[in-house]
């Protein structure tokens, strides 16, 4: 693996083709259903981790670790639930905050029931699910450390970013320092941005989006991003990334947590699909400036085969994604 | 790159099949040590395997401990983790071998240490210890046994199963660190937040330890430990060591005189003397670091140390060559007549 190769400060970031062919949609996943799976799977260790009361630093480290395993892994073949436990217990560890398996497992358990509505009992301890649970999360432990080559080192932004605000003079601001670290969180709670940029590009771009909407102009001479060594570019392509969720909400009861449930969910896609491009066909013709950014569960928008509609679709966010150089 | 999807099963899969276990040489706690061959360059390896039971809680921390820090720091005094693969439940991490280590070298008493020697080995240990504590992780275990040598006479620090990352001021760690006898007086009295001093200390006693041939600070318990080491550096004072008092275990201790070092170890020199008693400061924050204790007069006055190959080495035995040698020095020692007697009893044949 990469142990001959001297570790750096600088995560681990994906090649273009690890990017675009990632194990999920080679199996046959769309982009939308990868992405609300992955967002899924990050809301989930979210949760979990308030729950086990384990710090910030260690979700954060989980999810990064979870968007890792699947550009190694496909969605298909890996349910979100048993990895997103896996990530969880793992990144306490690296985090130096191990928490306990069996609170672990009730807490993912008690999550599985809230989100399919069933009754919040509690699972009993000798019980054979119990064993299973535990099982799988033993299991996934093993399989992330071996997809990702043993490689559990994440660097975070938020010290970073910390620093760059003083840099910039803004540690005082009412908003800015608040509104940047909320974006952070959002942004590694839910895209692929942590593996796609370097965590100084990071703390730049919601310093720059919060600064934006703060209405703060910032040194342009030079411009202060390229003291920092950022990339306009690269920050636009963020802040479009970070920006793009609070324009979705995830139909959470709907998608799946076990590996059982994911073919009968991609059923319900398919027919979810074939209706609409029915639909289409139908009324073609007529709307062409149907607006196609507000059927958002995702599910309409992305599935359809045709290329056409595909395009139309990314209008709300900037989803080109450039790929650095680090990789 | 047809299939990215298996590119991490089949780099493991080639790994496994680079490496063949030879024979056991150690079981820890949550691991058995091997010698093994790597099978494309014929070296030889230590691969160590550790059991992941399917009910017990996963992966050992110490295990994560050890590759998240060994993947960190490359240094030649630092033990090289070469690579980590699975096998089929088993996580085998791939580690250079080294024939021996401090501690053997100590207790083998046919071994005669030259000041030299000792300044080489000290200064081996600093270049490792410094390299960790620049990258900011702690040890938490040095002790000679984990101070590995080659037959090259290379010294590697290795058992990075109790290390972590410092720094970090507020995070809480744990004092239940380090092997009692070279562990530091704060953590003895329960200290949560604590830094490189920890590693210098069990330096200390190490030295110490070369410089005797005998445990410095052998106490029998974490209390006797303390005991221990009053007597032999005197009960610190307020003074001597602020804010000691409001350490979690801290405990008043009969009051010992202080006892110059040169009375005990008197064939050392001043030099050595003052660096010794600047890792065994009872402060912390004025104990020395790696990095200074570098530029210690000590390292550059003579005599200089002992260049690598005229180190003494200790050539590990088979359990066959040691019963074979100890025969050998048992005859050497009797007279005629008792080996005759010693023969009919033991039915010696040659």
């Amino acid at each position: 693996m990469a142990s001959h190769d001297k570790l750096s400060l600088l995560n681990a970031l994906l090649t273009l083709e690890q990017l675009q062919r990632t194990p999920s949609r080679e199996d046959g996943l769309s982009e939308e259903q990868e992405d609300s799976l992955r967002q899924f799977g990050c809301h989930l260790i979210q949760t979990a981790g308030i729950l086990l009361k384990l710090p910030q630093v260690a979700m954060a480290t989980a999810q990064i670790l979870f968007q890792r395993f699947f550009y190694q892994a496909s969605l298909r073949k890996f349910a979100v639930r048993d990895i997103g436990m896996g990530s969880v217990f793992l990144a306490a560890k690296v985090e130096e905050c191990p928490c306990r398996l069996t609170d672990l497992i009730n807490v993912f358990d008690h999550l599985s029931k809230k989100f399919r509505h069933k009754a919040l009992d509690p699972l009993p301890l000798f019980s054979q699910e119990f064993y299973d649970l535990k099982n799988a999360i033993v299991v996934a432990e093993m399989q992330i450390l071996k997809k990702l080559g043993f490689n559990v080192h994440v660097q975070l932004p938020y010290a970073i970013m910390v620093n760059y605000l003083k840099v910039l003079e803004l540690t005082e601001h009412p908003t800015i320092p608040q509104r940047a670290w909320g974006y952070l969180n959002d942004g590694r709670l839910r895209t692929s941005v942590y593996v796609c940029y370097q965590p100084p590009t990071i703390a730049c771009s919601v310093i720059w989006l919060a600064a934006r909407e703060a209405g703060v102009p910032l040194p342009m001479q030079p411009a202060w991003w390229e003291v920092l060594d950022s990339k306009l570019e690269d920050i636009e392509n963020i802040a479009g990334h970070i920006k793009s969720l609070y324009y979705q909400t995830l139909p959470i009861p709907d998608l799946p947590l076990t590996i059982t449930e994911v073919e009968p969910y991609l059923q319900r896609q398919q027919q979810i699909t074939l209706a609409l491009i029915d639909a289409e066909k139908r009324s073609s013709g007529g709307n062409a400036n149907q607006a196609p950014d507000l059927d958002i569960t995702m599910t309409a928008a992305g599935t359809a085969e045709g290329p056409d509609r595909k395009t139309e679709s990314k209008s709300s966010a900037p989803r080109s994604v450039r790929v650095s150089r680090f990789s | 790159m047809a299939s990215l999807r298996n590119h991490a099963e089949q780099l493991n899969a080639a790994v496994y099949r680079n490496y063949k276990k030879d024979r056991k040489v150690g079981e820890g706690a949550y691991a058995v040590v091997y010698l093994g061959t790597q099978l494309s360059t014929k070296k030889v390896v230590a691969i160590k395997k550790i059991k992941v039971g399917q009910f017990k809680d996963g992966l050992d921390m110490s295990a994560l401990r050890e590759v998240k820090t060994l993947q960190e720091l490359r240094h030649p005094n630092i033990v090289e983790l070469m690579e980590v693969y699975f096998h089929k439940t088993n996580l085998n991490l791939v580690l250079e071998f080294l024939e021996s280590d401090l501690e053997m070298i100590i207790k083998d008493k046919s071994i005669v240490f030259m000041p030299g020697d000792v300044k080489h080995w000290m200064l081996m240990t600093l270049r490792g210890l410094d390299h960790c504590h620049r990258n900011w992780v702690l040890h938490r275990d040095m002790k000679p046994n984990n101070l590995l040598l080659g037959l090259d006479g290379q010294l590697k620090i290795a058992d990075f199963g109790l290390a972590r990352d410092f720094g970090d001021r507020g995070r809480q760690l744990t004092a239940q660190v380090v092997t009692r006898w070279y562990r530091a007086p704060e953590l003895l009295f329960g200290a949560k937040e604590y830094g490189y001093g920890v590693d210098i200390w069990a330096i200390g006693c190490i030295f110490a330890e070369l410089l005797l041939r005998n445990p410095y600070l052998p106490g029998n318990t974490d209390m006797d430990q303390l005991d221990t080491m009053f007597r032999a550096l005197g009960t610190p004072a307020e003074v001597d060591w602020p804010g000691m008092k409001s350490l979690p275990n801290f405990v008043q201790f009969k009051h010992y005189p202080r006892t110059p070092l040169r009375l005990l170890f008197t064939a050392a020199g001043a030099d050595t003397l003052e660096l010794l008693e600047s890792m065994l400061i009872y402060d912390p924050n004025r104990r020395i670091s790696a990095r200074e204790a570098l530029l210690h007069p000590y390292f550059f006055n003579k005599p200089r140390p002992t260049p690598l190959e005229n180190l003494p080495k200790h050539v590990r035995e088979s359990p066959e060559e040691a019963k074979k040698r100890r025969k050998a020095e048992l005859l050497d020692t009797m007279t005629q007549d008792e080996r005759k007697r010693v023969f009919r009893v033991l039915d010696f044949k040659s």
